[in-house]
């Protein structure tokens, strides 16, 4: 490979931890392949944004236009697809997130290039790039090859690439004009729309009681919020629970729900996906109770019951009572 | 207005106890149940929904053998009109991309002002379809959307970002959709809305009718390889307390007292 790009993400002009991420990811690449470091970064008025990562990047390409103000796809791909045009044998590597979804998929047909989403690692083997990602509801890994592509799209799974400042000299920051033209857009972005607030706030419980797709279709919640009550905790949830109108979305915890920082989380029925204990903050004691040995969530538990919920949580409500006197 | 909304169906992983099968390349898949992707499940039920109110067609399609036949017949009993499978033998192994290459084949020889889809699948868990699939048709996409509304010519949508964040876009049709879950409550089927549609034939459309080359599709078409696959590391994991479910509990209750997990 020849260069290895780096896409930065910002939201409302600040840079996100996508970014440094995806950087950290892009400098090992780099090395590994005998690359060249370069970042991207497309957007509206960014010269401060530029000088943050120029301080950790030997080259930032720079592309200003009030279209790129906001993560829209459509000038994005656009964007990228003239920057890069007639380029071969380069990695371009994005931190995953929810405007990255928007975009990744169809950039990688624009460039005419192989993606591979959502990756938590790298392997480079005889100058060969191949990707770790994990597939079958998050509970196999794979290790893909891209059949000897020269041009390659890989957005990252956060969490899993650790940046360190390098503190190396400032890099060069080369301002390029925007390929745009003035076709008007066929996706207009309009506004923001804030999360609507409820009744309780679990951002700032200390103790929650957590509860997923393995409580079955029990619409009757009545049994988890009284052992809510007698820990002194609240009701939370993971997202099946609020697709299936069970609960509101304020009380969803995970990356597109709540982020939550108690002291103490007990998971029932939930397998752990990334996605939800992404929004678990501020290590906790997490405690789970699912009738699968090998869900994700006995790897972030500290303590865990392999059983069925129906046999464990009257049991538990009830000792607890004992113990409180 | 007409939507065609294009669904998978997969292997129910979430709950089950997997394995690596004997090549290495995959699990085991003999003793999985098998059911439409739950993402795209809502993706059928916003189409029904929306042809309730503005009129027009709702078709769903599958990239699947005919294994497939009964997800699309569940298709057509909640509301779609009618059901085509694409399939071929050299359609075996193709990746999302091949998958989406075949998808806009299909569409290319069609006229639609929307096209629906979930936004993952839970077996590849890969979320790049419909954004690949709208580049092939050089029509705009959004993915996550928990909110569409029918405008003249355009739709307005909402889409997922994180912590609650919303965005809402303006999007001129036709375009690609890629719903999230939770956009809407798919209705309950009954019995009798299965036998309603009993009769209608779901037509199988095959490579030489897409008009498509062998090098397009199947592993030859795929622009990624799985090497292999293996279960991650059981690593450092919970401390499984022992006993039976009441003895474990009252275990535990004792561990949350200890740890402040009792207030
Ligand atoms: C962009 C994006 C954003 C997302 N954001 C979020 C988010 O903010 N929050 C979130 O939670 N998810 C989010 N998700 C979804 C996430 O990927 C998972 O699908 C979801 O977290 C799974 O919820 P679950 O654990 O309740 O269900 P499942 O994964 O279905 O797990 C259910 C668990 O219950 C167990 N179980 C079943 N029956 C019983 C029983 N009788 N007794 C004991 N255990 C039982 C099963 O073994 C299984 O482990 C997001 C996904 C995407 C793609």
């Amino acid at each position: 490979m020849k260069t290895i790009y780096v896409l930065a993400e910002h939201r409302q002009q600040h840079l996100r931890d996508t970014t440094w991420d995806a950087l950290a990811a892009g400098r090992d690449l780099a090395q590994k392949t005998g690359a060249e470091l370069a970042c991207l970064l497309l957007g509206s008025g960014v010269d401060a944004m530029a000088d943050q990562l120029a301080k950790e990047c030997p080259k930032v390409v720079v592309v200003d236009d009030p279209r790129l103000a906001n993560f829209n796809s459509e000038p994005f791909v656009k964007t990228l697809t003239g920057l890069l045009a007639g380029q071969d044998s380069y990695v371009l590597v994005i931190g995953n997130s929810n405007s990255i979804i928007d975009l990744a998929p169809g950039l990688s047909v624009a460039l005419d290039a192989a993606l591979a989403t959502d990756c938590i690692g790298f392997e480079v083997d005889g100058g060969k790039v191949k990707a770790l990602r994990q597939i079958y509801s998050y509970k196999v890994n794979a290790l893909v090859s891209f059949k000897g592509a020269s041009r390659i799209v890989a957005t990252l799974r956060s969490g899993f690439f650790s940046f360190a400042p390098s503190g190396a000299a400032p890099g060069a920051i080369e301002k390029v004009a925007s390929p745009l033209g003035d076709e008007p857009l066929r996706k207009r972005f309009l506004s923001y729309v804030e999360a609507e607030k409820g009744d309780v706030d679990i951002a700032s419980a200390d103790i929650i009681v957590a509860i997923g797709r393995g409580i079955g279709d029990e619409e009757d919640l009545s049994m988890f919020e009284s052992l809510a009550d007698a820990m002194g905790g609240v009701v939370a949830c993971s997202r099946p629970i609020v697709d299936k109108g069970l609960l509101p979305k304020y009380r969803q915890v995970g990356t597109s729900g709540v982020e939550v920082k108690p002291k103490v989380y007990l998971a029932l029925g939930i397998s752990g996906a990334f996605q939800h204990l992404g929004g678990i903050k501020g290590n906790p004691l997490i405690v789970a109770v699912n009738k699968d040995p090998r869900a994700p969530i006995f790897r972030a538990a500290q303590y865990g019951i392999v059983a069925n919920l129906a046999d464990v949580v009257p049991a538990l409500e009830e000792k607890i009572k004992e113990l409180k006197g | 207005m007409d939507i065609i909304v294009c669904v998978k169906r997969v292997p129910d992983t979430s709950e089950a106890d997997l394995a690596i099968d004997k090549g290495g390349k995959d699990i085991q898949k003999g003793g999985l149940d098998y059911d439409i992707n739950d993402w795209d499940r809502f993706a059928i039920e916003e189409a029904v929904l929306i042809k309730e109110k503005t009129g027009g067609k709702v078709t769903v399609v599958t990239v699947g053998d005919e294994d497939a036949e009964e997800m699309l017949r569940e298709g057509l009993a909640r509301g779609a009109d009618e059901a085509f499978l694409l399939w071929d033998e050299s359609f075996e192994g193709s990746d999302g991309y091949a998958t989406a290459h075949i998808l806009a084949a299909f569409l290319k020889q069609r006229s639609y002002d929307l096209v629906l889809t979930g936004t993952l699948a839970d077996d590849d868990c890969g979320g790049q379809f419909g954004g690949m699939l709208a580049a092939m048709l050089g029509v705009p996409v959004a993915t996550l959307v928990h909110k569409i509304e029918v405008k003249n010519g355009s739709i307005t949508v909402r889409r997922e970002l994180e912590a609650g964040l919303s965005e809402r876009l303006d999007i001129d049709l036709p375009a690609v959709v890629s719903v999230a879950t939770g956009i809407n409550e798919p209705r309950f089927v009954s019995i009798r809305a299965v036998r309603k549609v009993a009769s209608i034939e779901i037509p199988t459309v095959d490579r030489g009718e897409l008009g498509l080359d062998e090098a397009d599709v199947g592993s030859a078409g795929a622009k990624v390889e799985i090497e292999k696959v293996f279960l991650p590391p059981e690593g450092e994991g919970a401390e499984i307390i022992a006993g039976s479910p009441a003895d474990a509990a009252a275990r535990l209750a004792e561990i949350l007292k200890e740890k402040g997990g009792i207030a």
